[in-house]
């Protein structure tokens, strides 16, 4: 408990230093994680107590993934969604799946590294858009959007790895009777939530936490994936009133997704049996193949490659997801290979987001000089 | 009216965006995000780059006040309100600062609707606000005063109330 509270307490300080910074508070954490755990000190081992609060972080980020996933607006605007989405899982996807096969990973292992490597992570994402005032360009909506499609390939991927062990006609059919009766509830039940939510007191607080926590040990109980169903749920209740869950929810996520991240960093052993070639390799192509990937959105969305190259500069960070998808079914060297790939380009993301529109600036003006330097009447 | 563009679109995890492009070709985009505070963008027409203002919510509305052609002062500020469609109703409300000559009497004893016309709508005292205040309320010091009347309720307010 004494380690518990230690990382409480650095996670407060780093917050702190992150936010004076303006440069996102995910790498620290896993950082902070990583010195105190097995790697570093050894102070902070992972418990029950630890264990019980990283699953609820996972939890409430996934339905509070939900709350944001709002389908009608994806139906309304499928080529917006579809077009950036498709180019970004095929190229990235297609990297990241290919680069882990090729270093040694099994298929099974190279899928979910692969898929770690193409999500990006949401919430570094969009907040950077917020704090560095770029959300009036245009590439910042085909940002979004594509975060947005990720989103649903994060439930599709969550779906494929947990059927994959199970006889899947009792799997579909137990998932659809429990989809089906948290639509039923929140489509009949809808005044009531409304009324619930609408109350001043301790309530609202307390009926989120109590949907989210019942909801997934039914799911347990049932033995099917509690992610999917939680993100269900964020989903069906997202028809009633978001705003007020997403209020009453944001508390538990902003709390517990720390813990999450810390503990995550904590398991992490980067002192013995780290292939640091292995390592690297996945981190610098992380990189590179979002370079490509936003390239051919940039041209073929606004037939221009500098808004492909703002779009890298935006959507290098990886997160909460991929970390997510470790902590989920990742033996431990793709535990490490995540989190390191996570640091690495969270850092380096944070510092291209806020520097791209100098990067752009550069290269307009060197084209300028090029076109000046260039007199076609002088027959040099 | 119709030829100003107004587009709004909500932004999945940020927000809602209003766009505004106005007839010279400018463009102004407003975000209200979902971390409260609000992001205002200009873009001049043929510029590539826009530039931003972060705002609070007060900020914000006080910039409305400004955009809606309310007069605003250093510390007092008076919004004018045009009902086009009640033949051109104008109400103006504007805020006032109790100074001490009147600290300690009521709205009665300063007969204001009698003397000005004007009505005491709300008074603001340490950031509570007395909505409505019966003809007993007593000003203390510190109070800020809404008064709603026409605009020349509002000045004879000035002058013979605010100076007693």
């Amino acid at each position: 408990m004494e380690g518990f509270i230690i990382a409480l307490f650095v996670c407060v300080v780093l917050a702190l230093i992150s936010k004076y910074l303006s440069i996102p508070s995910i790498p620290f954490y896993i950082i902070a994680g990583v010195i105190l755990g097995k790697t570093g000190l050894g102070i902070v081992h992972s418990d029950e107590v630890s264990q019980f609060f990283s699953n609820m972080g996972l939890l409430f980020l996934l339905f509070f993934m939900g709350l944001e996933l709002k389908l009608d607006r994806i139906i309304a605007n499928p080529s917006k969604v579809l077009t950036g989405g498709l180019i970004g899982l095929t190229v990235d996807m297609g990297i990241g799946f290919s680069a882990a096969y090729l270093l040694g990973f099994t298929l099974m292992e190279s899928f979910i590294v692969g898929a770690a490597f193409y999500i990006t992570s949401t919430a570094i994402i969009i907040t950077s858009l917020i704090e560095n005032r770029k959300l009036m360009s245009r590439e910042a909506e085909t940002i979004i959007w594509v975060t947005v499609f990720e989103d649903m390939v994060l439930i599709i991927i969550l779906a494929v790895l947990s059927a994959s062990d199970q006889n899947l006609l009792l799997f579909l059919v137990k998932i659809a009777l429990a989809l089906a009766f948290i639509y039923a509830l929140s489509f009949y039940g809808r005044e009531f939530l409304v009324s619930v939510l609408e109350r001043n007191d301790e309530i609202p607080i307390l009926f989120t936490f109590a949907a989210v926590l019942t909801t997934a040990s039914i799911a347990i109980y049932l033995e099917i994936p509690e992610t999917l169903i939680v993100i269900a749920l964020g989903a069906a209740f997202a028809t009633t009133d978001p705003d007020a869950f997403e209020q009453h929810a944001r508390p538990f996520r902003d709390v517990f997704m720390v813990m999450f991240f810390v503990f995550f960093g904590v398991t992490i052993d980067f002192a013995s049996g780290v292939d640091w070639f292995v390592v690297a390799v996945i981190c610098s192509l992380a990189i590179v193949s979002k370079l490509i990937s936003s390239m051919i959105i940039g041209i073929v969305i606004h037939g221009s490659s500098l808004s492909g190259l703002e779009i890298w500069a935006n959507m290098i960070s990886r997160g909460e997801f991929s970390i997510a998808l470790a902590v989920l079914y990742g033996s431990p060297i793709i535990a490490t290979t995540i989190a390191a790939m996570v640091i690495v380009t969270s850092i380096v993301g944070a510092f291209t987001a806020k520097y791209s529109t100098w990067m752009r600036r550069g290269i307009i003006d060197r084209s300028r000089r090029k076109a000046l330097m260039y007199r076609p009447h002088t027959n040099r | 009216m119709s030829a100003m563009a107004l587009r709004s679109v909500n932004l999945p995890g940020v927000g809602t965006k209003y766009e505004i492009e106005t007839d010279k070709g400018d463009t102004i985009a407003i975000f209200f995000t979902k971390t409260g505070t609000i992001q205002m963008y200009t873009l001049q027409k043929g510029c590539q780059t826009p530039s931003a203002a972060v705002m609070t919510p007060v900020e914000a509305r006080r910039l409305g006040n400004i955009l809606t052609g309310a007069i605003i002062e250093a510390d007092q500020e008076s919004v004018e309100i045009a009902f086009s469609a009640l033949a051109d109703l104008r109400v103006t409300i504007h805020t006032f600062y109790i100074p001490e000559s009147i600290t300690g009497k009521t709205i009665e004893d300063l007969r204001i609707r009698a003397k000005t016309g004007a009505t005491i709508i709300a008074v603001c005292r340490h950031d509570k606000n007395i909505i409505n205040p019966p003809p007993t309320f007593a000003f203390q010091a510190g109070d800020a005063a809404l008064v709603i009347g026409e605009s020349d309720q509002i000045i004879k307010f000035e002058r013979e109330i605010m100076v007693e």
